[in-house]
């Protein structure tokens, strides 16, 4: 339940270096977002909330599980940048059951918009009761493989965040970007290694799929591994040049 | 090279007039800079005809079609009324997005399309500057318009899915 983390006046609140994220610093330090519902958990996070000083406002934030969320563990992992920030625009491919993305919702604030690509239809249930409260968040069950078939709900975006654990992530991202990521956007992707090729060493597949990425017009910008949260994984940001 | 292109979107259809295409399918550094330039766009494509989708389920059975790649009947009454002038109908290349879109669209007007690069970098000019070339349709607009679709386009997909496996057996 409850309790845990609602240190109450023990709290403190500081902002995180990546803009709209932030630290709440008790007992231990734990990463959150602010929430842009107050008063409701997405999936059963805890909230803190604090009171903002004399007018008696408050404002709550949500708990950021880097182990639940690989953005997260991008973020504690010490990515330089992540560029999804307040205001922009995010597709989010791989959107599962949407608790990350609710957090993604959070960071770029009403300003911004997510919109959240998810195939399965079970994830796909899940991902459209969240949206259902998170108006910055447009729900798309479809196949991301195939981005000409939700074209009719896009604009152009800012960022791309792929986490779809297909051995063709990397296609997939540049299709999309193809389309729908502005000139100077920028991808960033979670790689498990052996979604993509289970027999080589990860470090050799990372570094195939920044190829990858290099071929369709992106110049890598940073890796790193997502340990200790995940084993094998690594998140590379690229920018999307789009000329050769 | 296309002379119109066709662009989809949540509020309705807009087809676009090109009145400047040189040199755009060379992918370099400038044509993207002067494509996302405004003032520079705006002189190689115009918007000839917008046709905005009634209601909200009148949005998404034609986002089904533009999804499956087929003609549905206002995006063909659209393409008629614009772009089937007897004495010009012979120049008049339709860019489109998708191809398997285009080729429903040949084979039920007799529109020669095109999904070369070119086709591809116009469409990418036209979504990024949308809101302003769009008249009367507010970035705000958009927006919601994609929320709606969004939300109704993603339930019918639930709702046609035969394969769902849906028991939690605990």
């Amino acid at each position: 339940g409850r309790g845990g983390a609602r240190g109450g006046s023990k709290v403190i609140i500081e902002p995180h270096k990546h803009e709209g994220i932030f630290i709440a610093k008790g007992k231990e330090s734990m990463l959150v977002t602010k929430n842009l519902v107050p008063g409701e958990s997405v999936y059963g996070e805890k909230r803190i909330s604090i009171e903002t000083g004399e007018d008696g406002g408050k404002i709550e934030y949500r708990v950021w599980n880097p182990f639940r969320s690989k953005l997260a563990a991008g973020v504690l992992g010490g990515m330089d940048k992540i560029f999804i920030v307040p205001g922009a625009k995010v597709l989010y491919l791989g959107a599962a059951s949407g608790t990350s993305v609710s957090h993604v919702a959070d960071i770029v604030g009403p300003e911004g918009v997510v919109y959240a690509v998810e195939f399965s239809p079970r994830s796909g249930r899940d991902l459209i009761n969240m949206a259902k409260k998170r108006t910055n968040v447009i729900p798309i069950v479809e196949d991301a493989r195939f981005p000409q078939k939700y074209r009719i709900l896009l604009s152009t975006v800012d960022v791309i965040f792929a986490d779809v654990a297909q051995p063709d992530q990397a296609r997939i991202v540049a299709h999309n970007a193809h389309q729908f990521l502005k000139v100077d956007g920028h991808a960033v992707i979670s790689i498990k290694a052996n979604c993509i090729d289970s027999t080589a060493p990860a470090e050799a597949v990372f570094s195939r799929e920044i190829d990858a990425l290099r071929a369709e017009m992106f110049k890598p910008l940073e890796q790193i591994t997502l340990e200790p949260y995940e084993r094998d994984h690594a998140m590379v940001t690229a920018r999307y040049v789009r000329h050769k | 090279m296309a002379t119109h292109i066709l662009f989809e979107t949540a509020s309705g259809y807009a087809i676009f007039e090109v009145k400047l295409r040189d040199e755009l399918a060379s992918m370099t550094g400038a044509v993207q800079t002067s494509i996302q330039d405004l003032g520079k766009f705006k002189k190689m494509v115009s918007l000839l005809s917008f046709s905005p989708f009634k209601n909200a389920a009148h949005a998404l059975e034609n986002a089904n079609d533009v999804s499956e790649g087929t003609v549905s009947e206002d995006l063909r009454a659209l393409l008629e009324l614009n772009l089937s002038k007897p004495s010009k109908s012979s120049s008049i290349v339709l860019g489109v997005s998708d191809p398997i879109l285009a080729s429903a669209i040949k084979g039920a007007l007799k529109l020669k399309c095109d999904t070369s690069e070119s086709t591809a970098e116009l469409i990418r000019g036209i979504r990024f500057h949308a809101p302003k070339l769009l008249k009367g349709l507010q970035s705000d607009d958009l927006t919601k318009a994609q929320l709606g679709l969004g939300h109704s386009y993603s339930r019918s997909k639930l709702k046609f899915n035969v394969n769902r496996v849906d028991n939690m057996i605990i």
